[in-house]
C-alpha cells in the first residue's frame, strides 16, 4: 500500500511540475471571457465578441482612433463626399495584402460589399440599408454609392464588420463560413493587427501579430483567448494567475471584490449599452400612455444601480447615453426617481386604486444579459409596488421564447439591453421609436410626426438641424414613453497590473494592439 | 464467431426502431418548445419579411408533420442537416466536443471501477467490521450526492482553497492545443506528440471532472459488488481453493470476482447513460467543452438539428455500450451463449 502511494505521489509531483512548463512565455497575452464566438464571416456574424476579433484580424477603409468616437482614415487614404450626400469616394492605401497575399484593390472593396448584400446574413441591412451600389473608379479608388443621403455613414462604415474587405481568394461567393476550417487554406486572413493562428470553438483562438499591417506593430506578439462557461472561474483564473485580462463579463460582485485586489488593475470605461423597460405600446394595458409614465416615474436609478450593480453602472436619463452627442437627461427634470406621488396621481386619474391596482406581468430572461438579471427585476418590482396601485407579477423565459413573446406581443412589460449598430444618436432613438424598428423590439409605438422627424435627421449633415431633432424627440419620448430608460452600462476590463493601454471607446471597439506591458 | 456476428447485426437492427422513436419524440419536444431558432439568432432589429424569409428557407414555415418527413429523409440519407444558428453540418460540432465527453466518460468509468469494485470487495472480505460499515457509508453517501454538488465542492476545496488542481477547461491558459491536437482525446495526442508538459496539464485538468462523475456513479458499484462477493465467497469452489491452500488474493481476485462480474458488467452497460447524463453537468460546472455543454447550449438556442444530432449520438454511444457489455458476457463466463 505504501509502495502505492509513494509511486502515486511521485507521478503526480512530475505531472505538476512538468504542467507548469507551459507558463509564461513573454510577449503573451492570455484573456479570458465568457462570450463566444458564432460564425467566423463578417457577413453573418452580428454579435459583439465575433466582431470584436474582427476588428482585430480586419479593418475597414475608415477607423476608429482606439478609445475615441474620431474616425480617421483605416484602409482608405482619404474620402471625398459629394454635395448631395449620398456618393462617397475613397482613395485606398497603396500596396497592401491580405495576410494570404493577396493584394488589397477597389476590387476586394467591391466584392466583399456585394458578397455581404447577396448573402443576406444577419448584418446585411447594415449594408444594404444604406448602399445602393459599389463603383470600381480604378485600382485603388472606390465609390459608395448610397441609398440616400445619410449623415452618419462614416460611422456605419468606420465599426461594422460587413464593411471590412475580404480576400476574394479565400472567402466563398457564394456561402457563409462558419468555421475558419471551411476557408481555402483552413485559415482566416485579413489587414488588421493581428492573424488568427488557431481557432477551436468555445476552447481557444490565438492571434499573432501580422507582420504585413501597414499601421504600429502589437506590442504583444501573441493573444491567446481563452473561453469560460461562466464568470466565477474566470475570475478565479484571474486571480490564479493564469490569465492575464478579462473582460465580459464578471459579476458585480466580483468585480467589486477584484477592484481591491493589489494585483489586478480594474479599467472602467463608460460603454454604450443601454438597458430599458419596454412597454408593449398597442394592446396591452400599457396601450394607456398615462400608465406607461406612471410606471416610468416609479422607477428608482440610483437604487437599481446600487443594489443590483454596485453602482457599477450610471443610471440613464434618455434613451440615448451620456457622452453622445445630443444626449440630454430629460427623464430627470420630467420623472425624477421613484416619484410616488406623480404615479399615483396618474394611476387615480385613469381609474386605478389600492382596491384594484394596476396588475401586470414583469418579464426577464434569466441568461441573456447575465445572472443579475433576476435581481434586476426583484428590485423593480419593489420599486413599482411603492404604490398599493400596483400589483407586479415577475415572469421570466429563455431568450428564444422571451423573443418570440415580445415579437408577438405576449409581454406588457420586459427588460431588453442595446448595444449600438452605429455611434450615432438614431440608433438609440429610431431603433425603437421608428414604426417598423418598434415592432421587432415589441414594442409596437408608431408615430407618423416622429417617423418623418427620424428620415429627415438621418438624410441631414447639418448638425443644427441634428440637434434640434434630437432634442425634441427626447423631449418627447418622457410624454409618450414609448419605453423607459433604466441604466447606462460601464465596461470592465480586467488586467494584471504589468498590462496598459487598455482602450474602448463609444463604437465599442477594442483593439489588441494597444495593449502593452507596463514599462 | 458467425453466430456472435449474427448476433452483433441484430442488436445493430435493433438499434434502428429505438433511434426512430428517440428521434421522433425529440423532434416532437423541440417543435412543441416556445420559441423558435430565427427569433433566437436574428438581432430585434430583423425586418419581419426577413424573418419569414429566413423561416422559409430553413423550412420552419411548413407544417410540423411536413417538416418531420423531410428530416426522416435527410436522416434516411445519413445526413444529419445543418445548424439552423451556425448554418454548419451538424456533424462539424458534434466531432469537435465528442472526444472531450468520450475522455472524461472514459477516465471517470476507469475510476469508478477502480474505487467501486476494490472496495466492494473489500466490505465483502470484512463483513460487519468497521472497514464494511465505513466503505458501506461511503457508498451511501456518494450515491445520494448531486453531481453538480460534487463538482462545485471539489472546486472549492481542491482547486480554491488548496489550489491543487485546475478548475475548468481542459489545458492551462498558456497550451496552445492546436499543436497537438490530433485526434480530439488530448491524453493520447500529448502523447503521440511526446509532449510530457502538456500531458501533464491535460492530465491536471482531468482530475476533478474525472473525479466528480467517477466518485458519484463509484457508490453503486460498491454496493453491487459486495452483494455478489458475498454470495460468491460462500460458494462450495472458494471453501474447496483455500482448502487447496490457493493463496487468498488468488481466491478473491482470480475466483471469486469473475464468478461476481456479470451483474457488475450489466450495470456498468447501464450507468454508461447515467454516465452521459451526469456528463451535462459535469461538463457546465468545469467548463468541459464537450457534447453535454453543446447540447445544453444548444436547447437554449432552439437550434433543432444540432440538438437532435446530440441525441443520435448519445444513442448510438449507449447502445455501443450495451452490445460491448453483452459479448463481454460470453468472455467473462463462457457458459453465456450469445
Amino acid at each position: 500500500m505504501k509502495r502505492v502511494l509513494v509511486t502515486l505521489l511521485v507521478i503526480a509531483s512530475v505531472l505538476a511540475i512538468s504542467s507548469c512548463g507551459g507558463k509564461g512565455s513573454g510577449g503573451t497575452l492570455v484573456y479570458g471571457t465568457t462570450d463566444k464566438v458564432t460564425q467566423m464571416d463578417p457577413a453573418s456574424a452580428y454579435d459583439q465578441h465575433t466582431w470584436e476579433l474582427f476588428n482585430n484580424i480586419d479593418e475597414s477603409l475608415l477607423t476608429y482612433t482606439p478609445g475615441t468616437s474620431e474616425i480617421v482614415p483605416g484602409l482608405a487614404e482619404s474620402y471625398t463626399v459629394n454635395d448631395k450626400g449620398d456618393e462617397y469616394t475613397f482613395k485606398l492605401r497603396k500596396g497592401l495584402k491580405f495576410t494570404d497575399g493577396t493584394a488589397f484593390t477597389a476590387d476586394s472593396v467591391k466584392w466583399t460589399i456585394d458578397r455581404a448584400a447577396a448573402l443576406k446574413g444577419d448584418p446585411s441591412w447594415l449594408v444594404t440599408q444604406f448602399v445602393k451600389e459599389v463603383q470600381v473608379v480604378d485600382p485603388l479608388t472606390v465609390k459608395f454609392v448610397l441609398t440616400g443621403p445619410t449623415a452618419f455613414f462614416p460611422s456605419v462604415m468606420a465599426g461594422n464588420p460587413p464593411y471590412y474587405p475580404l480576400s476574394p481568394s479565400v472567402y466563398p461567393v457564394d456561402k457563409i463560413i462558419s468555421n475558419p476550417s471551411e476557408l481555402k487554406g483552413g485559415q482566416l486572413v485579413g489587414l488588421g493587427p493581428y492573424k488568427v493562428t488557431s481557432f477551436k470553438r468555445d476552447e481557444e483562438v490565438v492571434l499573432e501579430a501580422n507582420p504585413a499591417y501597414y499601421g504600429a506593430k502589437p506590442k504583444y506578439k501573441k493573444v491567446i483567448i481563452r473561453y469560460f462557461a461562466d464568470a466565477t472561474t474566470m475570475r478565479l483564473a484571474l486571480e490564479k494567475g493564469d490569465i492575464d485580462m478579462v473582460y465580459k463579463s464578471l459579476n458585480p460582485s466580483d468585480i467589486k471584490d477584484l477592484s481591491s485586489n493589489p494585483k489586478i488593475t480594474t479599467n472602467t470605461l463608460p460603454g454604450p449599452f443601454i438597458r430599458f423597460l419596454c412597454f408593449e405600446n398597442s394592446q396591452s394595458v400599457f396601450k394607456t400612455k398615462a400608465l406607461r409614465q406612471a410606471v416610468t416615474a416609479l422607477i428608482n436609478r440610483p437604487e437599481i444601480n446600487d443594489k443590483v450593480y454596485l453602482g457599477q453602472n450610471a443610471p440613464l436619463y434618455s434613451m440615448v447615453p451620456q457622452g453622445m452627442i445630443y444626449a440630454s437627461e430629460d427623464f430627470k427634470t420630467a420623472y425624477g426617481d421613484a416619484n410616488v406621488a406623480k404615479a399615483e396621481s396618474l394611476l387615480k386619474a385613469a381609474g386605478y386604486s389600492a382596491k384594484k391596482p394596476l396588475a401586470f406581468d414583469l418579464w426577464y430572461t434569466p441568461t441573456h444579459y447575465g445572472d443579475t438579471e433576476v435581481n434586476l427585476a426583484e428590485v423593480m418590482k419593489s420599486e413599482l409596488e411603492k404604490t398599493p396601485l400596483v400589483k407586479v407579477t415577475i415572469k421570466s423565459a429563455e431568450w428564444a421564447t422571451y423573443k418570440q413573446q415580445f415579437n408577438h406581443k405576449q409581454m406588457a412589460a420586459y427588460f431588453l439591453g442595446w448595444y449600438p449598430d452605429y455611434v450615432d444618436p438614431d440608433d438609440y432613438t429610431a431603433a425603437f421609436a421608428q414604426t417598423d424598428a418598434s415592432a421587432g423590439e415589441g414594442i409596437f409605438f408608431s408615430n407618423k410626426e416622429w417617423d418623418a422627424a427620424f428620415v429627415k435627421e438621418e438624410q441631414s449633415a447639418d448638425p443644427k438641424i441634428r440637434a434640434e431633432i434630437f432634442a425634441k424627440i427626447q423631449k418627447d419620448w418622457t410624454d409618450e414613453v414609448p419605453c423607459a430608460p433604466i441604466f447606462q452600462g460601464t465596461l470592465h476590463v480586467l488586467t494584471k497590473k504589468s498590462i496598459t493601454g487598455v482602450k474602448i471607446g463609444a463604437p465599442l471597439i477594442f483593439r489588441y494592439d494597444t495593449l502593452e506591458p507596463a514599462k | 464467431m458467425r453466430r456472435i456476428l449474427r448476433y452483433v447485426a441484430g442488436r445493430l437492427v435493433l438499434t434502428i426502431p429505438m433511434i426512430f422513436v428517440l428521434l421522433s419524440l425529440v423532434f416532437l419536444v423541440l417543435r412543441v418548445m416556445p420559441g423558435d431558432p430565427v427569433s433566437a439568432m436574428l438581432g430585434e432589429h430583423a425586418p419581419a419579411a426577413y424573418l419569414q424569409e429566413k423561416k422559409h428557407a430553413l423550412g420552419l414555415d411548413k407544417p410540423i408533420g411536413a417538416q418531420y418527413l423531410d428530416y426522416l429523409g435527410q436522416i434516411l440519407r445519413g445526413d444529419l442537416g445543418r445548424s439552423m444558428i451556425f448554418e454548419e453540418p451538424v456533424a462539424q460540432p458534434i466531432f469537435e466536443k465528442l472526444p472531450a465527453t468520450l475522455e472524461l466518460a472514459l477516465f471517470s468509468l476507469a475510476l469508478c471501477l477502480a474505487i467501486g469494485i476494490p472496495l466492494g470487495v473489500r466490505a465483502a472480505r470484512r463483513r460487519r467490521t468497521g472497514h464494511d460499515f465505513g466503505i458501506r457509508l461511503y457508498a451511501n453517501v456518494v450515491y445520494c450526492i448531486p453531481v453538480f454538488w460534487m463538482g462545485l465542492m471539489l472546486q472549492m476545496v481542491f482547486g480554491v482553497f488548496l489550489g491543487v488542481f485546475p478548475i475548468a477547461g481542459r489545458t492551462g491558459s498558456r497550451i496552445i492545443v492546436s499543436d497537438f491536437d490530433t485526434t480530439g482525446l488530448y491524453v493520447i495526442d500529448t502523447i503521440i506528440h511526446g509532449d510530457i508538459a502538456a500531458l501533464g496539464d491535460v492530465l491536471f485538468h482531468l482530475a476533478l471532472p474525472a473525479v466528480t462523475l467517477g466518485v458519484t456513479l463509484s457508490g453503486i458499484f460498491v454496493r453491487l459488488t459486495r452483494a455478489n462477493m458475498l454470495d460468491v465467497l460462500k460458494s462450495d469452489f472458494v471453501l474447496a481453493s483455500r482448502a487447496r491452500g490457493v493463496p487468498e488474493g488468488k481466491v478473491v481476485y482470480g475466483h471469486a470476482l469473475k464468478n461476481a462480474l456479470i451483474p457488475i458488467v450489466t450495470m456498468l452497460g447501464l450507468q454508461f447513460s447515467a454516465l452521459l447524463a451526469g456528463a451535462i453537468l459535469t461538463e457546465t460546472t468545469f467548463s468541459w467543452p464537450g457534447m453535454g455543454r453543446l447540447l445544453l447550449e444548444r436547447i437554449y438556442l432552439r437550434d433543432y438539428p444540432v440538438v437532435q444530432g446530440v441525441i443520435i449520438v448519445y444513442a448510438l454511444l449507449v447502445t455501443v455500450v450495451s452490445l460491448i457489455v453483452d459479448l463481454l458476457y460470453a468472455v467473462i463466463d463462457p457458459r453465456v451463449k450469445l
